[in-house]
């Protein structure tokens, strides 16, 4: 009897989840999008995806998708992102695909490289003559002007972040588009840097779609952006094919015009590209060591085990640490409103006496330089960025870490000490005694935070570590007059076509000095006029040793008077693949150029093209 | 009949009191918590924005969408009238999606997945538990350290092992997901077998947890009847030994029926630990990702449900009491 009925529950179980399985009612236009592109031979219609066909990503979706909206910074979809150092382009496109390996632009919808004119305050874009969208129809400058204006009229994020410095986009013809920069009162472009950020980082969308867009929902900002615009036209190489709450899956446009011989000349390898949505990195993890995805944009911790020890067929774009191409700098900043945190000599103290291998050992398996390696500074590691600022110059201010007689000697120095025996330093009398946070669950950074309160202790400053939720963490942290979180951790921005101007901008501009709400940079509020200076006269200007002049003056700031201070490198995205299915990934020293981006973000997409079927 | 009258009568008035302050506190409690959601929305799509004003607008819009601007009372009132129509609002940490919708995407999952395994877990938790009494000797001795041990065990340490052992080691179970990580769902037998074998490892986490309570429960209550006078006299009286334990069972199972109805009323943020380590689609971790971003229409609705669960399965069980067992019945009457 009990047989029985376990028999006819697991039955039940088994038939109330088949129907919970159900795709949602978005995948109905989805089914049709699928319908209208050419149903491919060898396909998924049997209910399966052919494996050796599809490229499986893990680590850019969590959670279900909310739409294809190219116009919304709410989809949730791993195909419709934004990013500073290479936005996703396999749906969408941009003019121009940053390559974060060595900062330039590479064509995409444009023809040929931006063409700025004398005064530098207007940049004309060619559009290739076969750009064209999914339903067939030309990719024209109409496009590229119309989708720009309606950023700017709905307020998203494209549109909100541009305006301050793009007056207009034009199309003087079909095949022409000028980017006008909002000038300031000298008649100067007021940052030539961010015309260049627009002209990788913005989408296209048809001025057609918006139009049908704007007449079903009245020209209304909030539902323009809310839409789930099931029926979108693209210009990238993969379309909606099927979407739940436990994958994402694009199917290849086989007309797309990237097969033109004046883009790509071919189409990408992959007939679909899907995302499964795991609960947690540990469950992406275990699909990419069990082959169900080749590539993993999740921070595999001890990577190299898993070739080494595991002996899978994964490999990373470098083989040897740190296994990447660092760009961004995740950095502690001091308080400078906290009596103790305002004196240089105790910010510097702490910061010498961090032990940063330690760091780089244990909360980023040595996935990223030592200070050793890439010696401190605004910069991140990339030879970009590293050749812009004289070295030699500030080769006396870079501190490598771990220095405890050093910061020790540094305290007592500048009278520092502890007059009361408990073994912590005062300072007006004051105990030397702070906390150090960073949101709970980011394991790297906690890690992190308590070798710096570890350091804390070794040269008598009590620093004690908190952990709060994310959600009352940032609340926090960007309240201008914040007192509550002393030493505290933030990122600073990766590549982009902006950097690394717009990192000194973001660790030490006092416009974000007294700005609540402050999601942008400076959230230890430093203020400097010299460095403000600085950052208003490194945009315009064009002479490289000037440039390099102006990089160094800030850099000699920044290591002098110690606001914050870098803890490790990051890659802009974790960037490792497993070769059981697809292998000729892009790989350090092969000659591609092509940057380790998960193969979507930017330039790094040209891996799509590269990689082959094992059998 | 009258008795029954006042006593259904009774009952129903704390229920709906009880249901009332609950509405409340759904509200409040999740308003309370520190945190702004709406900083965490915006810091979503601020990232990457180095324009202070651009992103006061991002932020600006947002409050706008959500309205909580507006005065906790006012907000109150239009969270009721909605509430009353099942529209609970936009969720933060998946706008713009509807929280009802998000509800019903993944509430059938988590009832599949529960449901069966939390009946199953107690009826074989209970029959061991029961025989374990009964028969006693060898059999208690493995019975009774197995049970202990699977109880103590935490529920993420239960599916960690089967995930390891069967999964990743054996590789006789998929790692994750409610169906197979290539498949697009159809009507075809694959599809049904992907999801058929997808169920069972998180099934069984659920399953084996649920059986070790209920054995230890239903075997000291089992030997506490058997002790009883009633047994001892029916014995002498020359009762069938198989009638006598029917008597201890039904007796024995009062207590276990309660606990089976709050494990129903309680199991739809009960999934949790399996849905995380599965990756199995539920409402658990949607309730936990609420939970880190303070999303408080989705927090609302969700412990709205499962309070309403639980008040409905105590009101059902105690209604069902009244009529079951003459003990309580006899202690309303004499009120």
């Amino acid at each position: 009897m009990k047989r029985k009925v376990v028999t006819v529950l697991l039955a039940l179980a088994a038939f109330a989840l088949f129907f919970s399985c159900k795709p949602k009612e978005s995948n109905t236009a989805v089914a049709e999008v699928q319908k209208e592109t050419e149903a491919p031979a060898a396909d998924a219609s049997s209910g399966t995806l052919p494996r050796n066909q599809t490229l499986y990503w893990a680590g850019l979706q969590w959670g279900s998708i909310n739409g294809w909206n190219v116009l919304s910074d709410d989809m949730n979809n791993f195909n419709v992102s934004r990013q500073a150092y290479g936005t996703r382009i396999t749906m969408f496109e941009t003019l121009y695909m940053y390559n974060f390996l060595d900062g330039s632009l590479v064509p995409l919808i444009a023809d040929g490289a931006p063409q700025w004119n004398a005064g530098k305050t207007e940049v004309t874009v060619k559009i290739k003559k076969a750009a064209k969208w999914s339903d067939g129809t030309p990719l024209t400058a109409e496009d590229v002007a119309y989708t720009y204006a309606t950023a700017v009229k709905i307020g998203n994020t494209a549109g909100n972040s541009n305006k301050p410095y793009i007056a207009a986009v034009e199309a003087k013809d079909a095949q022409t588009v000028v980017i006008k920069a909002a000038l300031d009162a000298s008649g100067a472009a007021k940052n030539p840097l961010m015309l260049d950020n627009y002209l990788a980082v913005e989408y296209v969308a048809q001025k057609a779609w918006i139009q049908k867009l704007e007449s079903r929902t009245g020209s209304d900002a909030t539902k323009m952006k809310i839409d789930p615009a099931e029926d979108v036209v693209y210009s990238g190489p993969y379309g909606p094919y099927f979407a739940d709450d436990q994958k994402v899956v694009l199917v290849r446009n086989d007309n797309y015009w990237g097969k033109d011989a004046s883009m790509w000349g071919k189409l990408p390898a992959p007939k679909y590209v899907a995302h499964t949505i795991y609960a947690d990195n540990a469950g992406g993890e275990v699909a990419f060591k069990s082959g169900e995805v080749d590539v993993s944009q999740q921070f595999n911790s001890n990577v190299q085990d898993l070739w080494l020890k595991d002996k899978l067929p994964i490999s990373t774009y470098m083989s040897e640490a740190p296994y990447g191409i660092c760009g961004s700098l995740p950095t502690a900043y001091f308080n400078m409103a906290i009596p103790g945190l305002d004196n240089v000599n105790v910010r510097k103290a702490i910061a010498m006496a961090v032990d940063y291998d330690a760091i780089i050992a244990n909360a980023m398996t040595n996935q990223s330089p030592t200070f050793d390696q890439v010696p401190r500074s605004t910069m991140n590691p990339t030879p970009g960025e590293q050749a812009l600022y004289d070295q030699k110059a500030v080769a006396n201010l870079q501190w490598v870490g771990n220095d405890v007689a050093g910061a020790n000697a540094l305290l007592d120095k500048a009278g520092i000490k502890d007059t009361n025996g408990d073994g912590i330093r005062e300072l007006n009398g004051q105990k030397l005694s702070f906390k150090a946070s960073c949101p709970n669950g980011w394991t790297d950074w906690m890690a992190a935070i308590e070798i710096v309160a570890a350091a804390g202790e070794k040269i008598g400053i009590e620093i004690t570590s908190v952990f709060p939720e994310w959600s009352v963490y940032q609340t926090v942290v960007t309240q201008a007059h914040q007192m509550e979180y002393e030493i505290f951790m933030m990122w600073s921005d990766g590549s982009s076509p902006t950097m690394p101007w717009n990192r000194v901008r973001q660790l030490m501009s006092s416009e974000y000095v007294g700005v609540e709400g402050n999601w942008s940079g400076n959230w230890g509020q430093y203020s400097n006029p010299k460095v403000d200076q600085i950052i208003s006269a490194i945009p315009a200007t064009t002479d490289p040793a000037k440039l390099k002049s102006l990089y160094t003056e800030a850099n000699k700031i920044y290591l002098t008077d110690v606001p914050s201070f870098t803890l490790m490198y990051r890659p802009n995205c974790f960037h490792a693949v497993n070769e059981s299915v697809w292998t000729n990934y892009p790989e350090d020293g092969d000659g591609q150029n092509i940057p380790p981006g998960d193969l979507i973000h930017g330039y790094s997409i040209a891996g799509l093209y590269t990689i082959t079927p094992v059998k | 009949m009258n008795g029954y009258r006042k006593y259904f009568g009774k009952k129903l008035l704390w229920f709906t009191i009880t249901f009332v302050v609950a509405v409340l506190l759904n509200f409040i409690l999740p308003r309370l918590m520190p945190g702004d959601p709406v900083a965490v929305i915006t810091a979503k799509s601020a990232q990457g924005m180095s324009e202070a004003s651009a992103v006061k607008e991002v932020y600006e819009h947002y409050a706008r969408e959500f309205g909580v601007n507006d005065p906790m009372f006012k907000q109150f009132i239009t969270y009721f009238k909605n509430a009353l129509r099942g529209d609970f609002g936009l969720s933060f940490s998946q706008y713009p999606r509807k929280v009802s919708d998000i509800i019903n995407d993944a509430i059938w999952w988590t009832v599949a997945l529960q449901l069966p395994a939390i009946i199953v877990g107690w009826l074989i938790g209970n029959t061991l538990g029961a025989l374990a009494a009964y028969i006693r000797k060898g059999f208690d001795k493995v019975i009774m350290p197995v049970a202990l041990f699977l109880s103590s065990l935490p529920p993420f340490g239960m599916a960690v092992i089967l995930l390891v052992l069967f999964a990743i080691k054996l590789e006789i179970a998929p790692t994750s997901g409610g169906y197979g990580f290539d498949m697009i769902p159809n009507f075809s037998w694959p599809f049904v077998k992907s999801v058929i074998s997808h169920y069972q490892l998180p099934f069984w986490s659920i399953v084996v947890y649920a059986t070790g309570g209920q054995a230890i429960g239903m075997r000291s209550m089992s030997i506490y009847e058997l002790n009883a006078d009633y047994v001892k006299y029916s014995r002498f009286l020359g009762i069938k030994d198989s009638k006598i334990v029917g008597y201890v069972f039904r007796n024995a199972m009062l207590p276990q029926i309660t606990g089976l109805a709050l494990s129903l009323g309680t199991m739809i943020g009960g999934a949790l630990v399996a849905e995380i380590i599965f990756s199995y689609p539920g409402l658990g971790t949607t309730l936990l990702a609420g939970i880190t971003m303070a999303d408080y229409p989705l927090l609302s609705a969700t412990t709205l449900i499962i309070t309403f669960m639980v008040l409905l399965a105590t009101f059902a069980i105690d209604i069902i009491y009244g009529f079951v067992d003459p003990r309580v019945k006899a202690a309303q009457f004499d009120e």
